[in-house]
């Protein structure tokens, strides 16, 4: 049986200016429109097309710069593509972790944060209390939930932040690479609650430097390069052309 | 597609949720907290009333009573402009994160600027009970006299805030209107203060802030209905510029990523 398609992406192109502070005026805007001046542009995301169906564990690989997090921003309906179409499947509940504790507020406690947090989710604030407690649990917080979380350590932060995106219920969740932020314990819990979430049929999108993990975990794994697909495919094929790919740059680079 | 965004219903929460824990948060750390609220705007307005009613030497009372009328409002609307001009600028950390609807700043700061008009309204009404003596059943109208307002400056902050994320130096452009609109309006002086016939009374006949300044200062300090021409005016200025407002950052919504 076919899965259901949640993104279709037809022909994405994203193209930034190139030096747009200078048009921030009126007066630069009306100034390089008499000179008759174009800015040049430069391709995040060229013309790519993709499907990513429910179920998926899909993993995103390549170079600074190759348009991994504009590609995720994409999908999560930040950036609104020059080019392109896309179609999504407005049914799913998707849950963008592009960095951990987005829309945290420095003055607010930590419960206060979990509301608004989770209601830019998507979230009601049922959904959020009923799951209230286990959020708690998961972040270890319970003396520290009504402090204020400019007073929490960077480890708290990132522990309440992704205990709030996975704790209630998820359908699609989109993760840029945000792992690197706690401990080694803190990871290990985070992965093995991804796993669980992926066990249980949650649509995971990956944005991740580490390839093993990516290996081991995804079903299905994207190289993008400039912009660009260069492989989507087989995990451990798509990361060894990758790892071929990036050693002799290397030696140029030293070079 | 334009109704989903305007109406993308966890935006609605956010702004709703935002907003409460602002003003949760504005005087959490000072000593007097809440009561700020109250003492800020009614400073505000007994000094400005002292200094007019010396300038124009009038009957402080009388005076303070018009000039208060449709001076809370017009603080709001200025505030509600400037704000929302703002907002999705400053909304620039989450905006780039997450989505957003791009009307869930500019709502959060008409709900905030909307409770601190409650609160001047009310400090304003502390005053008038020593200042004032034609109270009258008129004054029930004045919650629907605040919506046109409401209407008008959110669509001019709208457009303000498209506007400003496109070109950075429009601020003090808009700054400079509002005050020309405030000295131009009959806020603080009276309108009959020109007399029938001259050109002055007849601009006065084509400014929109006479008309929904009448909205408050009927009621309040004339103690009676406004008119359902002054109705009908307030009205069209306010929809048309909101619908102008919505309209413009529908179409350019796709844009501001990229300007921010």
């Amino acid at each position: 049986m076919k899965n259901k398609t949640i993104f279709e992406l037809q022909n994405i192109s994203v193209e930034f200016e190139k030096h747009s502070l200078n048009q921030r005026s009126l007066r630069e805007a009306i100034g390089s429109r008499l000179k008759g001046r174009r800015l040049e542009k430069t391709k995040a995301l060229n013309n790519i097309s993709l499907n990513i169906e429910k179920g998926d564990h899909i993993g995103i690989i390549g170079r600074n710069g190759a348009g991994k997090s504009t590609l995720l921003k994409v999908l999560t309906k930040v950036i609104f593509p020059t080019n392109g179409n896309i179609i999504r499947d407005e049914t799913q509940h998707v849950i963008p972790l592009l960095e951990l504790g987005i829309g945290f507020q420095a003055d607010l406690s930590g419960r206060e944060n979990c509301y608004l947090s989770g209601i830019l989710m998507g979230y009601s604030k049922k959904e959020i209390s009923d799951k209230m407690n286990d959020i708690i649990a998961f972040s270890e917080l319970e003396e520290f939930i009504d402090e204020p979380v400019k007073n929490y350590s960077s480890g708290m932060y990132a522990r309440l932040a992704f205990a709030i995106a996975t704790d209630i219920n998820p359908q699609v969740l989109i993760v840029d690479e945000v792992f690197g932020v706690g401990d080694e314990f803190f990871m290990r819990k985070c992965i093995i609650r991804m796993q669980k979430l992926m066990a249980k049929g949650v649509t995971t999108i990956f944005v991740a430097h580490n390839l093993d993990f990516l290996v081991t975990q995804c079903v299905r794994l994207i190289w993008l390069e400039k912009g660009e697909v260069m492989m989507d495919g087989n995990p451990a094929e798509v990361a060894s052309a990758y790892r071929n790919s990036k050693s002799p740059l290397r030696l140029v680079n030293v070079q | 597609m334009y109704i989903d965004h305007f109406l993308h219903t966890p935006s609605i929460r956010f702004a709703w949720q935002y907003a409460k824990n602002q003003l949760r948060t504005k005087y959490r750390y000072t000593a007097m907290g809440f009561l700020w609220n109250f003492l800020e705007p009614a400073l505000y307005l007994v000094i400005l009333s002292l200094v007019f009613s010396v300038v124009n030497r009038m009957n402080i009372n009388d005076y303070a009573v018009f000039l208060f009328s449709a001076l809370v409002p017009w603080r709001y609307f200025e505030k509600v402009v400037n704000t929302i001009l703002e907002s999705i600028v400053n909304g620039e950390w989450l905006i780039k994160k997450m989505y957003v609807s791009p009307f869930a700043f500019p709502l959060n700061r008409l709900i905030i600027s909307s409770f601190e008009f409650l609160f001047s309204m009310i400090s304003a009404f502390i005053l008038f009970i020593f200042l004032k003596e034609n109270w009258s059943i008129h004054l029930i109208v004045l919650p629907i006299s605040i919506i046109p307002w409401a209407f008008l400056a959110a669509g001019i902050g709208l457009i303000g805030a498209v506007l400003y994320t496109f070109f950075r130096d429009v601020k003090p452009l808009v700054q400079l209107l509002l005050t020309l609109t405030f000295f131009t309006s009959p806020i603080l002086f009276k309108p009959d203060i020109f007399e029938t016939g001259t050109i002055q009374q007849q601009l006065m006949q084509l400014h929109p802030f006479t008309y929904l300044a009448a909205l408050f200062q009927k009621p309040i300090y004339m103690a009676a209905w406004p008119t359902a021409n002054e109705w009908i005016i307030s009205f069209g200025f306010g929809i048309a510029a909101l619908l102008l407002g919505i309209y413009l950052v529908n179409k350019y919504k796709s844009k501001f990523y990229y300007y921010l």
